[in-house]
């Protein structure tokens, strides 16, 4: 007996040698979140059943329209919202049971800016690292040190309210990063951001990515998604519909390139675009027309050869239908997300 | 322990810096009824000239309700219906009922500052007037102030955790006000004995307490509630309101 107890550790040993157990920083573990119904509303099912791994140093986002879930997602994993379901980890500690070890590595940079009104924007890092225990001499190094970083530092007496909204995002980032956390959580961080802004926060994140930082954005702006994460996950109705990094997910397309067409007909006239040769897909897109008299938007996959663009012309034709206007890309995340959504972004 | 010491002293920083404004909106009020009740018109014989010493205390238990309610429900309302300053101090490594304490302890703290600035005010208003003659139990006056302070802040707590802040307006008009007309700070709760049992209804009222307590600690000399009937009293509102109000904060912030 006490042989074969051995015999089982000596290969579970063999096995851990083999393979080194790697730590995911983050484990979200079918997570579900029901918001329960009141006499008026019925209950909300946010997230139902997400799953995904998260590594040290790592740069992950999730892609989704407003009230695919994600804000609930993140909510949960910072222990502001209670899950249903499931199981989240942060660096070995579970959220709901681990909660206040869990909080100490996890920063949040909140989609409602709200930086502590009564105080100066040095005063918000110090307090913040009051908070979490950090000792006077450190608080106020690091407190210096992020004000730098986040270009801020001429703005250290100020007053939050007085603030542009790049400048309180980039303090609540620094804030954030006072207590040095394992993971820092973005929800939605250049929504309302003019474009100029919005290019700097990309700069500043990028950089604390470079240094070590492990970010986890939400967004719906593709753009944002494509230049900064290295894992994406496109959720849509509560659950993740795919996960791979950018460039995975644009391959992932049934072709090399995507056709946007804008035709008016009187019948259906993807079933004929289908036929043509070098068309690998064609999906028909709900962008929002009534139905009526507008325009139909079809997103042909092709793989363009000699004569492609010649095909389709006469295939719309024969099928009698008006050609308002074409584009012809590469497959951008837009694609990669109405491939498999099947629609577009909602705002 | 430390992200709680740190909330607060982070609290009592802010409101120092606001003492001003802050000891003007609770002081006015009591400092001027007791100019006109304790001073002016005991001067001119159109109330008892021991009326002073009767609401002395009352008012000093208005006062400390007022700013413990205050201190807790004006930031409280404006968190949760928009700036969220909350999150950040849920997201600090405590419990959320530590965070939901931690607003109680500096509320009646605010509260305390408050009574304890309004008595010797209010003493000084009414000096030879009359027979009015408060000399304060000193050694009363501390433990009874703090629990009243903690009773003050919890209320708070569980008003705007619990009401709509578009009816936070009504609050004053529809609970506060009646509260402070029939919680025994005009007239002693022992002399409530002459309508009989209807007396007993002003218990549901915490106000009562607190009043009782500061007329216990305030005028020692004058008629009030038997001590062992205040002190299950006081204790039973701070529960109440310490539990409820720590319950709702939690339902409120945490989705």
């Amino acid at each position: 007996m006490a042989r074969s107890r051995g015999g089982h550790r000596a290969r579970a040993g063999l096995r851990a040698r083999i393979e080194p157990p790697r730590m995911s920083i983050l484990v979200v573990d079918d997570l579900v979140k029901t918001y329960p119904g009141t006499r008026k509303a019925p209950p909300v099912e946010a997230v139902r059943g997400v799953s995904f791994a998260v590594e040290k140093g790592e740069f992950f986002g999730l892609l989704g329209p407003n009230g695919a879930g994600k804000s609930t997602t993140l909510g949960c994993i910072s222990t502001l919202v209670r899950p249903t379901s499931g199981r989240i980890l942060v660096d070995g500690s579970d959220v709901t049971r681990d909660t206040r070890e869990a909080k100490r590595g996890i920063a949040v940079v909140p989609q409602t800016r709200n930086l502590d009104r009564d105080l100066t924007v040095r005063e918000v890092l110090t307090w913040h690292g009051r908070y979490f225990g950090l000792a006077a001499a450190e608080r106020e190094a690091r407190a210096d040190r992020l004000l730098q970083e986040l270009q801020v530092a001429d703005k250290a007496q100020a007053k939050p309210a007085n603030l542009s909204g790049g400048q309180q995002q980039r303090v609540m980032i620094a804030r954030a990063l006072m207590h040095d956390p394992k993971v820092v959580l973005l929800d939605e961080p250049t929504t309302g951001l003019d474009p100029q802004a919005r290019r700097l926060l990309w700069e500043t994140l990028r950089s604390l990515h470079e240094r070590g930082t492990t970010f986890i954005l939400t967004t719906h702006y593709m753009e944002e998604a494509d230049r900064l994460c290295e894992r994406l996950a496109i959720v849509d109705h509560g659950r993740i519909l795919t996960l791979d990094t950018p460039a995975a997910l644009k391959r992932s397309l049934p072709a090399g390139q995507v056709l946007d067409m804008w035709v008016r007909a009187a019948q259906p006239i993807a079933p004929r675009l289908r036929r043509v040769p070098g068309v690998m897909k064609v999906e028909e897109v709900q962008d929002g027309g009534d139905g009526g008299d507008a325009l139909e938007r079809l997103r042909l996959f092709v793989d363009s050869g000699d004569g492609l663009l010649d095909r389709v012309l006469h295939a719309v034709r024969d099928g009698g239908a008006d050609l308002h206007h074409v584009s012809l890309s590469q497959p951008s995340l837009e694609d990669v997300y109405i491939h498999f959504t099947g629609r577009e972004l909602r705002d | 322990m430390t992200a709680f010491l740190a909330l607060l002293r982070r609290d009592l920083l802010v409101t120092t810096r606001h003492a001003g404004p802050l000891l003007l909106s609770t002081l006015t009020q009591p400092i001027l009824v007791i100019l006109v009740f304790g001073n002016i018109m005991p001067r001119l014989g159109l109330v008892a000239a021991g009326f002073g010493a009767v609401m002395a205390p009352g008012l000093m238990a208005i006062t400390m309700l007022m700013a413990g309610v205050q201190g807790v429900l004006i930031p409280l309302v404006q968190d949760l219906s928009g700036t969220r300053e909350v999150d950040e101090r849920l997201l600090a490594p405590i419990s959320v009922r530590g965070v939901a304490m931690e607003r109680i302890v500096a509320g009646a703290i605010h509260s305390l500052a408050a009574g304890l600035v309004a008595l010797p005010a209010m003493i000084l208003l009414m000096h030879g007037v009359g027979h009015t003659d408060v000399r304060p139990a000193w050694s009363l006056l501390l433990p009874l102030s703090v629990a009243c302070g903690l009773i003050s802040s919890a209320f708070g707590l569980t008003l705007g955790t619990r009401v709509q802040p578009r009816f936070s307006g009504l609050l004053f008009a529809v609970v506060l006000g009646p509260m402070m007309l029939f919680g025994c700070a005009y007239y002693p709760f022992a002399a409530l004995s002459r309508i009989g049992a209807f007396q007993y209804a002003f218990l549901v009222n915490p106000l009562t307490f607190i009043s009782e307590a500061m007329r216990i600690a305030v005028t020692p000399g004058a008629e009030h509630m038997p001590y062992a009937l205040l002190i299950v009293g006081l204790a039973a509102w701070l529960f109440v309101f310490g539990f409820a109000g720590a319950r709702s904060f939690e339902r409120r912030t945490i989705l």
